[in-house]
């Protein structure tokens, strides 16, 4: 993950090449960068009548001109499935960005998606709207840590638990950026 | 990182067009410009080629020609006032958010001695990347179209100074020369990549090959030129020049470098990929020794001017002392390695042959031309003319550069007496853009 940075730097050579007054842009995969380590599905295994968090993060490294750029936009696209096996309760799908990972998870998430309630063999689309944030400081940087959350409120009685596991199904970012890399 | 990145971007941008600058030359004669670059008369470009024309004497009243030329730099003006602080201009400084690293190669490629009034637009689309584990691919868009499919490069030959004494044609002289040749040829795969949007492959090297030359020194030379049949005004003028070539120094280099992806492509570090083999004789060492010489002839005929002229034939150099060096990256250690190789073992360096041919004609007030100039990387050709009338000077003209683009030039004069004012004015691609610019020149005549 963290040779995508330098691969990034490489590209941006590409593009001085290429770019006047132009922006540069990046479409990136982020899912594809979480689903080799399985960070893409998220199992959870609840009590009847608790709430609980269950969460990955992971790593990125950025372009290093990003730190002194000026960011246009950043929209993010996300899409989950639910899958739940045993219980019943609902689900809020959370996506996070951050500078650090101290605090990841904190802050109100840039995606954010309800489940609803579920009961049983069940599947939930989960598709938060995408989310554009002009000028967001937190792509200014060097590097960001991305953090997917699900929070759970199963129902009770404590049996049967709540069981089953969050899909991730997409998860890109389109970071438009105004010409100040180079 | 942003330095580096910044600082290859403007040295790959330099070198891939700094050729078009040499395409067609450096020029301050305003008069010149107003005719695509022809070089008429006893300029400095027919007497450096054409060793015969020593010999053929000026004639301002054919050609209108000068004794001396003096450049008006308007575009200096207007430089320093688009950038009065340079220093501190943050389109020139990389650590600065507003750097703007088209603008600095453009000033490198297109320095601002003359107006430029029209600017060549470079691309202003934009790129987009497209980025996953497994997946890579560039869009430049319309930009991809200035990214160079073929050799790019900047060189050829120079005789920076030639002191020397003549008598009745013969000259006896000790001649500075310098051969300095850079080229760049993008590998298939990186060309795919970054001018069809082709999407990067696993396990794959995406390089650029280079190579380039660095050689100098000085040539005690003697010559002779002299007119062997006819008068002043219908004369056949030969000339020739033989140089004993000593080097002082050289290097010359032949590499790849780049990146090799992994499997998958992003998912794993970046590894480059630079291997250069370097052969070099530095100053101090044995000198390089070599012969070679220039051979002109000059027919003058009333209206009509001819020549032809070929300089350093057959100059090959021997350098006794070279020393070989390679350098790889190390993809264990992460660094990169030089690994000295023999020494003091014999090289030789080939000076390219470079060659002029014109021919003049004047009848009355008007004066055409045209040339044909190769300084040892790529050919020029420039056609023009000059038609005087009264006070004013008319003149056009087109040229073909080393990029094989067409160029036009015009322009006018205005003349009091035995001192003339000239305006030229030429188009020209020596900016990053496919685009034409044009600049306006400007020089003062004394005759």
């Amino acid at each position: 993950m963290r040779g995508m940075g330098r691969w990034i730097a490489c590209l941006a050579v590409a593009a001085a090449t290429g770019c006047g007054q132009g922006h540069v842009i990046f479409n990136v995969d982020a899912l594809s960068f979480l689903r080799p380590s399985g960070d893409d599905n998220i199992p959870y295994d609840l009590p009847g009548g608790f709430t609980a968090d269950s969460s990955v993060a992971q790593f990125f490294a950025l372009p290093g001109g990003l730190g002194k750029s000026t960011i246009n936009t950043v929209s993010i696209t996300a899409a989950a499935a639910l899958v739940n096996a045993t219980g019943g309760g609902n689900m809020v799908f959370d996506v996070f960005f951050s500078k650090k990972q101290a605090g990841l998870f904190t802050g109100t998430p840039y995606v954010s998606a309800a489940s609803g309630p579920v009961s049983g063999v069940d599947s939930v689309p989960l598709l938060p709207p995408t989310t554009v944030s002009p000028g967001d400081t937190v792509f200014n940087s060097d590097s960001v840590w991305v953090g997917i959350r699900a929070h759970l409120t199963s129902n009770p009685p404590l049996l049967p638990h709540m069981t089953g596991r969050l899909r991730l199904t997409e998860l890109s970012v389109h970071i438009v950026i105004n010409d100040k890399l180079f | 990182m942003r330095t580096s990145v910044v600082g290859t971007g403007v040295a790959v941008l330099t070198l891939g067009w700094a050729a078009q600058v040499a395409g067609q030359g450096l020029v301050f004669d305003a008069r010149r410009v107003g005719m695509g670059g022809l070089a008429l008369g006893r300029s400095s470009s027919l007497v450096r080629y054409n060793v015969a024309y020593r010999a053929v004497p000026a004639n301002s009243g054919r050609h209108g020609e000068p004794k001396v030329t003096i450049p008006i730099p308007l575009g200096l003006i207007q430089f320093f006032h688009d950038h009065p602080n340079i220093t501190k201009d943050p389109a020139f400084n990389p650590d600065s958010t507003g750097f703007n690293p088209i603008l600095v190669v453009n000033t490198l490629l297109n320095l601002p001695i003359y107006y430029e009034v029209k600017q060549a637009p470079t691309p202003t689309n934009d790129v987009i990347f497209g980025i996953g584990r497994d997946s890579l691919r560039a869009n430049l868009g319309a930009a991809a179209q200035i990214v160079p499919e073929d050799q790019f490069g900047i060189g050829g030959s120079s005789r920076p100074l030639d002191p020397g004494i003549g008598i009745r044609g013969v000259r006896l002289s000790v001649m500075g020369w310098l051969h300095d040749e850079v080229g760049f040829q993008l590998g298939d795969n990186l060309l795919g990549f970054l001018r069809d949007s082709q999407p990067a492959s696993a396990n794959t090297a995406y390089t650029v090959n280079g190579d380039g030359i660095l050689e100098g020194g000085l040539a005690p030379s003697i010559a002779y030129a002299g007119r062997i049949a006819g008068d002043s005004t219908m004369g056949f003028y030969v000339g020739a020049a033989a140089h004993y070539y000593l080097g002082i120094a050289y290097a010359r280099t032949s590499g790849v470098g780049g990146f090799r992806t992994g499997n998958p492509i992003l998912g794993a570090p970046v590894r480059p990929t630079i291997t250069a083999v370097t052969d070099y004789s530095k100053a101090g060492n044995a000198l390089g020794h070599g012969v070679g010489g220039d051979v002109g002839v000059a027919w003058v005929s009333g209206p009509i001017e001819l020549g032809v002229g070929v300089n350093d034939i057959g100059a090959t150099l021997t350098w006794s002392d070279t020393r070989r060096d390679t350098l790889l990256y190390d993809t264990t250690s992460n660094a990169l390695r030089t690994t000295p190789g023999p020494n003091h073992f014999t090289t030789k360096t080939k000076l390219p042959v470079s060659y002029i041919a014109n021919v003049a004609y004047s009848l009355g007030l008007t004066t055409l031309g045209a040339d044909v100039l190769n300084a040892g990387r790529g050919t020029t050709i420039h056609v023009g003319g000059e038609q005087r009338v009264g006070l004013f000077s008319l003149r056009g003209g087109v040229a073909r550069d080393q990029r094989k683009r067409i160029e036009f030039g015009w322009g006018g004069g205005l003349r009091f007496a035995a001192i003339g004012f000239d305006v030229g004015f030429w188009t020209h691609t020596n900016s990053i853009s496919n685009e034409r610019g044009i600049t306006m020149a400007t020089s003062l005549s004394i005759y």
